[in-house]
């Protein structure tokens, strides 16, 4: 089963965090630590870090086909930071290792404890239409 | 340069688009099936994924001894990631009019067309961070 485990923690407007270099630094090491650990299990399909929000865009077609792009976002608006997508055996090791993402470092070397949002991803559209 | 595009929708959205009917699910897949297939062909397509409803997301966060928490309540202006693509183009512009493809993928007449977030990938943690 392929499970999608989302960090939604970004908000408009934001760039790199202001966390002290060693902050950073430790943060990006545990991430690493992870994605070997899920790669060695063999349940690692990939891995992703987004840019941040203020590169983000929003587009639509105009009546011609063409891109209509706008930079402005909802402050409310969360953005996805990066995601996992897990192939496990149940819903509860997805959330296992969502709970390890969810506990990295953050300033002063405190979990952060952050929200991740996990859900299935589909390997096909669904049966039903 | 990597970007992902991405389809986001409230749950109201999601509600919606359940209600579609048979036909215009059709032609919608079809759509989908065919733009995939066209970005493959042409080498851009790194990835594309649909994602489950979001009535199956749970929240999960640590608590103190490490195990999950987990949590399927959301606030309702949520917006939820239906799917995404990830493409490996020349220039953003590039991303911009792929973007507009799908953002103009057919449904039911009185939707316009929907926006598409668009965000470079980053292929590693910024210089700065390191």
């Amino acid at each position: 089963m392929k499970y999608i485990l989302m960090m939604n923690t970004m908000k408009a407007g934001c760039g790199v965090p202001e966390w002290p270099q060693k902050d950073l630094q430790a943060h990006i090491a545990f991430m690493k630590n992870l994605n070997q650990d899920l790669k060695e299990s063999g349940e690692l399909v990939s891995a992703e870090g987004l840019s941040f929000p203020d590169q983000a865009r929003l587009v639509r077609a105009g009546n011609d086909g063409s891109p209509i792009t706008d930079g402005v976002f909802p402050e409310s608006k969360e953005f996805l930071a990066g995601y996992w997508i897990v192939d496990v055996s149940s819903p509860e090791r997805a959330y296992g290792i969502a709970a390890r993402a969810s506990a990295a470092p953050g300033p002063g070397g405190k979990p952060l404890n952050m929200p991740i949002e996990v859900r299935q991803v589909m390997s096909g559209p669904p049966e039903k239409p | 340069m990597k970007y992902i595009l991405m389809m986001n929708g409230t749950k109201a959205d999601f509600d919606w688009y359940s209600k579609w009917s048979k036909e215009d699910l059709m032609a919608q897949m079809a759509f989908m099936h065919a733009f995939n297939k066209e970005l493959r062909d042409a080498g851009v397509l790194v990835a594309a994924e649909g994602l489950a409803s979001p009535d199956q997301a749970k929240c999960v966060r640590a608590g103190s001894d490490g195990l999950p928490i987990t949590d399927g309540v959301f606030p309702e202006a949520k917006e939820f990631l239906a799917g995404f693509w990830i493409v490996d183009v020349e220039n953003p512009e590039q991303a911009y009019r792929i973007a507009a493809r799908a953002s103009a993928a057919p449904g039911p007449k009185e939707r316009g067309n929907m926006p598409i977030e668009v965000r470079p990938i980053m292929s590693g943690p910024p210089p700065e961070m390191l």
